[in-house]
């Protein structure tokens, strides 16, 4: 099973400025001093070497999108945010390898930054492509439809021309859909989310569980959360916020912590943890140092396997 | 699930305030019986002068979100009633996991039992 992160911002999309640019070339140039290359791929050898992920690269701004190849014929796509436009490009080059026209796509939920690149896939507009659209939600074709109507955006929803179907979901039943089988539960979040879980044929299992809020108030079910994130090979888990934010000022927002999804994942026996959904205004910086921090949390409390803590970025590509 | 475990708890009146303090590691079978007990020192924090309870992390080695969301809880209950809520003394994990989980900027926070009385 392979997961690759098209988008792993949460709320609304960010794009990288000029400051921001000047910024890293000048901590690379103060690292690199006295340094000479002969080449650039000794500069890019040295960038790797000496550099920090947050220096020599950015964790990316486009909203959820992640892709589930598990090898077989059809597209596995979580979400629809903004980077579903690179997804949508890149399926399009696949699709001209002989990659069969045919999507499957689970939504968590139907809020503005998980379903506004839709409007961008190109495979929307390819008159033989295949669309199937799964959700928990009953209402995901209207909330597909209502972006798309001409207060909203240009090209109408009934102008696209691919075979677009909806298929509604319901917790507590096991789906074999394409090459993986699939189960979801039901989040707490506004308008609800549904989290996934997704099994290959080898067993490999991963978790997509964003836009989640786990109450102070509710921690007796976090059980029923533990059981569905049980010995997964990967979870995907909202850690937009700290978790004093997550239960002060932004409590009711609908998301969670990563010190709360730490202590998921142990409890779960989860062997990896993808930092996910980060919150729009962390600079780089602020991710990376969010990643360090549930690093040193998971060492601090772990009572057993160890737990792998990676952070998500667009353009991340996982072999599990 | 792991077994609901109780926890050693001492909650003694100092010049004026409650000084609570809780012992071992506060984790998913504990942390019931942790939150449970610092519900009970708010109680008694809200009928002294100071209205001011002190949780000595001192003899607290570990404490995982359940324990932290615990401490919420009794904020929350112990702004109801008037009363002030400071952790004192936390180790150097407790620190450690105090600020990665931004509860030092929740909560008062001293490096001595004595200091959140000066």
């Amino acid at each position: 099973m392979r997961v690759r992160f098209w988008g792993t911002r949460g709320s609304l999309p960010v794009a990288t400025t000029a400051a921001t640019v000047q910024d890293k070339i000048a901590k690379a140039l103060m690292v690199a001093q006295g340094h000479v290359f002969d080449n650039l791929d000794a500069a890019y050898a040295f960038a790797e070497g000496n550099l920090d992920f947050a220096t020599n690269g950015s964790y990316g701004g486009a909203t959820t999108c992640i892709e589930i190849d598990v090898g077989g014929d059809e597209f596995i796509v979580c979400d629809m945010g903004s980077g579903l436009r690179a997804f949508g490009i890149d399926a399009m080059g696949r699709c001209a390898g002989g990659h069969a026209r045919v999507y499957h796509f689970f939504m968590s939920h139907l809020h503005w930054d998980h379903i506004m690149g839709f409007p961008f896939f190109a495979a929307a507009f390819d008159p033989n492509a295949k669309i199937v659209i799964h959700s928990g939600h009953e209402d995901c074709e209207q909330a597909l439809r209502r972006q798309q109507e001409e207060i909203s955006f240009p090209v109408a929803f009934d102008w696209l021309r691919a075979d677009i179907r909806f298929v509604t979901l319901e917790t507590g039943k096991s789906y074999d859909i394409g090459s993986v089988k699939v189960e979801l539960m039901e989040q707490r979040h506004s308008h609800n989310s549904f989290g996934y879980r997704f099994t290959d044929s080898a067993g490999k299992v991963t978790i997509f569980s964003t836009d989640s809020e786990h109450k102070i108030e509710e921690m007796d079910g976090e059980n029923a959360i533990t059981q569905f994130f049980d010995q997964a090979d990967l979870v995907i888990c909202d850690t937009m916020y700290s978790l004093a934010d997550s239960v002060s000022m932004k409590e009711d927002w609908g998301h969670s912590s990563n010190i709360v999804a730490i202590d998921l994942c142990h409890s779960a026996g989860a062997k990896r943890l993808a930092l996910f959904h980060h919150e729009p205004v962390y600079s780089d910086e602020d991710v990376q140092r969010m990643h360090r921090e549930s690093i040193r949390y998971e060492e601090l409390t772990r009572d057993g396997r160890p737990l792998d803590v990676l952070c998500a970025y667009d353009g991340l590509d996982l072999t599990l | 699930m792991e077994k609901a475990e109780d926890m050693k708890w001492e909650s003694l009146e100092r010049q004026g305030s409650i000084v609570a303090s809780p012992d071992g590691r506060i984790d998913e079978a504990s942390a019931q019986s942790f939150a449970d007990q610092l519900g009970q020192s708010v109680i008694l924090a809200a009928k002294q002068p100071q209205q001011r309870l002190v949780v000595d992390l001192g003899g607290i080695d570990y404490m995982s979100s359940r324990g932290l969301r615990g401490l919420t809880l009794a904020k929350r209950q112990a702004d109801e009633v008037n009363v002030s809520v400071v952790l004192a003394a936390p180790n150097d994990m407790m620190r450690e996991i105090l600020a990665i989980s931004r509860y030092d900027k929740l909560f008062t926070v001293t490096a001595t039992l004595d200091e959140a009385f000066a």
